[in-house]
């Protein structure tokens, strides 16, 4: 809503500065988003009296005119096509400012020019804002009985004053006329709203016309009023500059009194030519489904039944709120016409307008639902307005169907709930002071009964009066307090987001950065380090990038470092914490997945003068995720198996991660000829499912720290290339060796000296009595069983 | 020779002669073994005894003896000093250059938007606030409905969704987790929590624009909460984040699940309220929005709402990270460029010190 304040003054007079009015408007509830004050960018334009124009000597579009600027007569050269003598225009002069320019004597082609003539938009109105006849010329004053050759042009031009445009919130449809901000502005300030002139003189005819509604859901109330023997002409320049300053483009004088009455009441009107309708009846239904009607932009329209339509009886004449029909539209040659004023239901307009991608001044008000007790008013002013600018008629008869509410709503509150909600101490006399100013009438001492006027039915609650209480007692002038809690909890995170906290700074610790990436990913992302093979999809996605939730972290993690390589970043190391996303089905919420991923690329190790960087492998990975396992005191249940499954991981070089017997993750150096793909050299990630390794970590239990020696024994075994360590480890574990308490592979070899099918595996196995010093006797009882467990299985074992 | 020509003084001077000169431990054990050795020049000393006539006997061999013992100290003694001459060479010659880098620790970059969501946490966990995160994927009713935002509210323009199917959709907001919170108080307070998380609006991406961010959702109910503990919650919280020295202003607002709502200003943390480009020549900059909890939101969720009030924030951290850093665009944060990273690997300082006591 952009508020001119020469147009406000006429509502409510106020004395304010321009930054005092703004602030105290936008600290109480309306955002004063911009000001625009034509008398800080137009200086020193006059009106001007055109006396002589002549073609220019050397140019054929431009001429040479000699203009009266009051005290003197000088030579402009202007080019604009609609230049003509004996007209009154705008003049900048030398000396002078207009947005963007400051005006100094010139030479064109050859012949001196003493200023400029201008149009609207040198002025700083814009172009689809300017009437039509002058869109592409200079402004000609068409109402020349009140002006002279140098007055001031702002005057002339009605634009000696500044326009506030307000970003209403939602909720502040009561602001989105003139009225409304008048009514706001006499809460801020006091003072008393005068209402513009509803009144006319009725004729005696009466027009064979009725008016009725099909659905009192769809229209509350419809009314109308014929207007006859209507002159189509140009509005009085004030009503069309009021318009532009507005936002809305001057037409004719019907078309602009209906906007000017949409902008003083915030009730949209809409005017018909009463000999186009095509019948006698004015009739508002829902339109049928499938439905055809052509609205007055041209175009063709499909309707639906939950749009509301006014007919005449048999077709529509207007999409109702939202926009005229074309034949009953009113023309230059329209004679006859019929304001209607009604209420439409809100949420149907609000479907409509945007389905039919029609927002509109009026529908815009209609979808907030308008006020009832403006919608007569503004019927009766437009027919005022129709009768002053448009020498119509009006018809004695007020047309209407439907019921229109005039009552106060009523709303029951209290002082002591308002001072217990805002923490304030307000005796009831400052409440029912600050409810006056807003114009609300409040009843009572402690309990108040507040009578609320129609304009204000967007309050509806008890906590809607604490907000305009709040808002104009002034927020500042609330105290700062603490709540004083009925009950002491302690804050605390929960164990899995302390886990986590601490999980990242492991990784962060361990050289890791933490990445955070879009949750949304392409098609082809999905079932990708991943068995989860269908993604959840947007049902309207922006672009494919982002059409379907992840079901891995770990392809954004590929693209990052795919993005960082190319920034020639050495040594990519990434985690990700986040969540991916497993379909129930489209129309069912998924299971949302909290993941760790780990990548690794680049150059690792990397100390360069000691030549030690190594690309990572495997084992760098499965270092920091044995890291992290080990954090949660989880290793011991924690098994790494090969696996196939992934095309997009080296078959030889990745593994499931299981926890217990759960399956929890994947981990593996990329498929080659994926990395390649993505232009990465070897690259190692992991992915695990943080649910099971958050719910899961034990308590500390100290062991008394053993006194007595440990003895250790290495064994080196020849075994086939396929049997893992992991086998053999667990195969001495079977056995139960008396006082074993570790065991390790602390070399392993393939190559010369060994057949190719096998390799040899040298173990380290440490054995201890917790109560006793162990002796070589107990040892050799206890290992022997082991090898020849080894022997049995075929391992051979290396001197 | 006669025993009485025997200098042992002279011998006694040729062996500091030699010790002098002695470089490592073989040539101090080649010394040793040349005079005290078998037939080392003290040792052969004693030969001469069956020359010397008994009486001169006994002095002799005291003399002997006297000999051998001085040196054999001296000999021990050189021992340590050798050792310690040969270790003191050694470590000279092991100096290296201390100046060259050390093996290198990396260590990683904290996501900034980490850096602010830990902090907010930590300063509401101290007011005894607990941390929920909820769902990404919510359901049209605890996103919209239970909110007091109906299928028909206008309000739902505000916020374009990206929406899955007609009753599932990316949260566009972690209202949902207050709503569910409160679902499952069984309509008991006192509630307090906070609720980091992302969330998702159908934007294009540019630099003060994504489709994907972050916000913190705050809620309080109890018996007897109000606007004003509103304000000095969020004044206390803004404090402890921008500086003790902020001020904070409330203005007017609207949000379909608050009622009043408020938006909050902060005081310009950089010019302190002068004026500068960080805030846009206002001096203040608006940091979140607030309200009182919606009667409807209380009663929907089974609280009567005669008996419980509460109030409720929410705020960006994308948008703070951005103020506090003075990022100039959105989408580093989501862009993963190390170079923007590993600028968070630094603890920061908040201001905090005890006073020594």
């Amino acid at each position: 809503m952009k508020v001119s304040k020469e147009w406000l003054d006429q509502f409510i007079p106020l004395d304010v500065s321009k930054h005092e009015l703004s602030e105290t408007i936008t600290r109480s509830g309306i955002e004063v988003d911009d000001i625009i004050d034509y008398r800080e960018t137009v200086k020193n334009v006059v009106v001007g009296y055109v006396k002589e124009c002549e073609k220019h000597p050397d140019a054929d579009k431009l001429n040479v005119t000699k203009v009266d600027i009051g005290d003197e007569t000088v030579q402009i050269v202007c080019g604009a096509p609609n230049i003509q003598a004996d007209t009154y225009v705008i003049v900048a002069k030398v000396g002078g400012e207009i947005p963007g320019l400051k005006l100094r004597k010139a030479k064109l082609r050859g012949v001196e020019s003493e200023g400029m003539i201008c149009s609207l938009e040198e002025l700083g109105i814009p172009k689809d804002l300017s009437p039509k006849e002058f869109e592409d010329g200079i402004f000609i004053f068409t109402e020349t009985d009140n002006i002279t050759p140098g007055q001031n042009a702002l005057d002339a031009l009605y634009l000696n004053d500044y326009v506030l445009e307000y970003d209403l919130t939602p909720n502040r449809k009561d602001a989105l006329s003139m009225i409304g901000s008048a009514y706001e502005a006499r809460a801020l300030f006091g003072g008393e709203v005068t209402e513009p002139d509803q009144s006319f003189n009725e004729t005696s005819d009466t027009s064979l016309l009725s008016v009725s509604i099909d659905d009192e859901e769809s229209v509350q109330y419809y009314g109308a009023r014929i207007v006859k023997n209507v002159t189509i002409k140009p509005s009085p320049l004030w009503m069309q500059i009021r318009l532009i300053k507005a936002g809305i483009r001057p037409i004719n004088n019907v078309v602009d009194i209906s906007n000017y009455v949409l902008l003083e009441f915030g009730q949209p009107i809409h005017m018909f030519d009463y000999d186009k309708i095509g019948s006698t009846k004015i009739v508002t239904r829902y339109a049928k489904n499938g439905e055809k009607m052509t609205t007055l932009d041209g175009k063709d329209r499909e309707l639906l039944d939950t749009d509301i339509v006014v007919t005449n009886g048999k077709e529509p004449v207007a999409l109702a709120g939202v926009m005229g029909g074309d034949f009953s539209e009113v023309k230059n040659d329209t004679k006859n016409v019929v304001i209607e004023s009604a209420l439409f239901d809100p949420v149907s307009i609000r479907k409509t307008a945007s389905r039919l991608n029609l927002r509109s001044e009026a529908s815009q008000r209609f979808e907030k639902g308008v006020s009832h007790v403006f919608v007569l008013k503004a019927l009766n002013r437009a027919a005022h307005l129709l009768e002053k600018y448009a020498g119509g008629e009006v018809e004695a008869q007020l047309l209407s169907d439907g019921t229109l509410n005039l009552d106060d709503t009523i709303i029951q509150t209290s002082v002591s709930f308002l001072n217990k909600r805002l923490g304030l101490e307000l005796t009831s006399k400052e409440v029912k002071d600050i409810l006056d100013h807003l114009g609300i009438k409040a009843e009572g001492d402690d309990e108040l009964t507040c009578y609320i006027p129609s304009r204000r039915d967007d309050l509806k609650i008890q906590e809607d009066i604490s907000e305009e209480v709040a808002r104009i007692y002034g927020y500042d002038n609330i105290p700062s307090t603490l709540p004083k809690y009925s009950k002491i909890t302690p804050g605390q995170l929960t164990d899995a987001q302390v886990k986590t906290r601490s999980m990242r700074e492991l990784l962060m610790s361990n050289g890791f950065s933490q990445a955070i990436n879009y949750a949304l990913t392409s098609e082809e992302n999905i079932g990708k380090f991943t068995t989860l093979n269908e993604g959840l999809k947007l049902n309207m996605p922006m672009s494919e990038m982002h059409s379907v939730l992840r079901t891995s972290l770990i392809p954004h993690l590929v693209d990052n470092a795919v993005y960082n390589k190319n920034r020639m970043q050495e040594r990519i190391e990434l985690f990700e914490i986040g969540n991916i996303f497993k379909t129930n089905g489209q129309t069912k919420l998924p299971d949302e997945i909290q993941k760790l991923a780990v990548l690794s690329t680049g150059k690792v190790n990397d100390t360069k003068w000691l030549n030690t960087s190594h690309e990572p492998d495997f084992y760098h990975i499965k270092g920091i995720v044995e890291a992290i396992f080990t954090e949660f005191n989880l290793l011991k249940d924690v098994r790494f198996e090969a696996t196939t499954d992934y095309e997009e991981l080296h078959p030889g070089r990745s593994a499931h991660i299981y926890l217990n017997d759960v399956n929890i993750g994947v981990i593996g150096e990329l498929h080659p000829t994926y990395s390649k793909a993505h232009d990465l050299g070897q690259t190692t990630v992991a992915e695990i499912d943080l649910e099971h390794v958050l719910d899961k970590s034990e308590s500390i239990i100290y062991e008394p720290i053993v006194k007595f020696p440990s003895i250790s024994r290495d064994v080196a075994l020849e075994v086939p290339r396929d049997v893992t360590s992991q086998s053999i480890i667990d195969l001495v574990w079977s056995l139960r060796p008396d006082y074993l308490v570790e065991i390790y592979p602390f070399d392993v070899y393939e190559g010369e000296h060994i057949d190719n099918d096998k390799k040899s595996i040298a173990l380290h196995l440490i054995y201890q009595n917790k109560e006793d010093t162990l002796k070589d006797s107990d040892v050799k009882e206890a290992h022997e069983p082991v090898l020849e467990r080894f022997e049995k299985e075929g391992f051979t074992i290396r001197e | 020779m006669n025993h009485k020509d025997i200098d042992m003084d002279a011998i006694k001077e040729k062996f500091e002669s030699l010790f002098k000169d002695v470089n490592d431990r073989k040539q101090l054990d080649d010394l040793r073994v040349k005079f005290l050795g078998k037939k080392g020049t003290v040792t052969t000393l004693m030969q001469h005894m069956k020359e010397i006539p008994n009486e001169d006997k006994k002095d002799f061999g005291q003399r002997v003896n006297k000999l051998r013992q001085s040196i054999q100290e001296r000999i021990e003694s050189g021992i340590e000093e050798v050792e310690a001459r040969l270790l003191k060479e050694k470590l000279e010659r092991e100096t290296i250059d201390v100046t060259l880098p050390g093996r290198q620790r990396p260590i990683g970059g904290k996501h900034p938007l980490q850096h602010i969501i830990d902090s907010i946490e930590d300063i509401f966990v101290g007011l005894g606030y607990e941390v929920y995160e909820g769902y990404e994927v919510e359901s049209d009713y605890y996103n919209f409905e239970a909110l007091n935002l109906p299928k028909t509210h206008p309000a739902r323009d505000m916020q374009d969704s990206f929406y899955i199917s007609n009753e599932t959709l990316l949260r566009t907001h972690t209202s949902p987790v207050q709503a569910r919170v409160l679902n499952a108080a069984n309509g008991e307070g006192p509630i307090k929590i906070i609720c980091p998380g992302k969330v998702y609006r159908r934007d294009s991406d540019d630099a003060t624009h994504s489709h994907q961010f972050t916000q913190i959702e705050g809620l309080v109910v109890d018996k007897n909460v109000s606007l004003a503990d509103l304000k000095g919650t969020l004044e206390l919280f803004l404090k402890e984040i921008f500086g003790q020295d902020r001020e904070i202003r409330l203005r007017p607002s609207y949000f379909p699940f608050t009622e009043p709502s408020v938006e909050v200003d902060v005081s310009c943390f950089k010019c302190g309220g002068k004026g500068c480009n960080v805030c846009k020549q206002s001096g203040w900059i608006e940091i979140l929005g607030a309200g009182m909890v919606h009667p409807n939101v209380l009663e929907m969720a089974g609280f009567d709402s005669n008996e419980y009030s509460g109030f409720a924030f929410g705020m960006g951290p994308d948008r703070i990270a951005m103020l506090y850093y003075g990022i100039e665009d959105i989408r580093h944060m989501y862009t993963n460029n190390l170079k923007f990273l590993e600028q968070f690997k630094y603890i920061e300082e908040r201001g905090v010190k005890h006073e020594s006591i």
